[in-house]
């Protein structure tokens, strides 16, 4: 298996943590994160910010919107 | 004389099995989309009649969805699609992200700057209101906006989003790219703002 810069993997972090990467780079990112403390820091940090950042922007749609909209759909379901 | 219903039962049958359909398959979503009818339309009032014209029209083009097809997808195509052509506020919102606002690790460094050690940072981020958090990414511009939602918030693919937005790959992945960083950046201010760090 082909070595990998450091300057690789930051550069393809986004992606690797998105899981875009193929099963073959992905492995080799990983491998790479397994050794380098400065990467796997970065990479910690990014995967930490990207978590944060969908945990406060969620959030479910009201019990009362639910309500509404299934009770607009069985009217347009009705009178169509 | 018969009554309107005894007329064509063959298509009051298959309106009621697309009907149950929809339910069955399609409702399950609703309570997941509020916060991306949300984040884009910025208040709770448009978005829940953002919501409900999405579904009304996903009800309506149901016959059209192909069956085994990306049906969550296929519902989020419709609300950006329905946001776009009636709840974009027609103002002057930036359109683009200028370059000095994207900077690869620009939050990592910030915080490294301040001799916050790996374990700190975590804690500050996580210590923001959840309202600092939406408004930040509220605040990009629309596509980048619309990008970073549905990657980071809602986890769809660049694959997925690239058929959501109509644009090729590239473009997803560019304007990804772009958000995210310009995101950092707005969460550094608020960090700063919120006085969670030594000034
Ligand atoms: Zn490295």
């Amino acid at each position: 298996m082909s070595e990998i810069s450091c300057d690789e993997v930051l550069h393809e972090i986004e992606h690797y943590l998105h899981g875009e990467l193929g099963q073959q780079q992905s492995s080799r990112l990983a491998t790479h994160l397994e050794g380098c403390g400065p990467c796997f820091e970065r990479a910690e940090f990014q995967r930490k910010l990207k978590e944060i950042v969908r945990d406060k922007c969620r959030c479910e749609t009201p019990e009362h919107v639910v309500l509404r909209i299934q009770q607009a759909i069985r009217l347009e379901g009705e009178f169509e | 004389m018969p009554s309107r219903c005894d007329v064509e039962p063959e298509a009051k049958r298959a309106k009621t099995e697309l009907t149950e359909r929809f339910e069955r398959d399609a409702l399950p979503l609703l309570p997941g989309m509020y916060s991306a009818a949300f984040r884009l339309t910025r208040n709770a009032s448009d978005a829940e009649d953002l919501l409900q014209e999405t579904f009304l029209r996903a009800y309506r083009g149901f016959h059209q969805f192909q069956e085994g097809t990306n049906l969550k997808a296929w519902l989020y195509r419709i609300l950006t699609n329905t946001f776009i052509n009636s709840y974009r506020k027609k103002q002057r919102e930036p359109l683009t992200i200028s370059d000095d606002e994207v900077e690869d690790w620009y939050l990592y460094s910030k915080m490294r700057e301040e001799g916050l050690e790996p374990s700190a940072e975590a804690t500050v981020l996580e210590s923001l209101p959840d309202e600092d958090v939406q408004e930040a990414l509220s605040s990009l511009p629309e596509q980048f906006r619309v990008a970073v939602l549905l990657a980071d918030v809602e986890g769809f693919s660049y694959k997925e989003i690239a058929e959501i937005t109509a644009v090729p790959i590239g473009t997803v992945m560019s304007r990804l790219h772009r958000g995210r960083k310009a995101l950092e950046r707005r969460l550094w201010d608020v960090v700063r703002e919120r006085g969670l760090v030594r000034d």
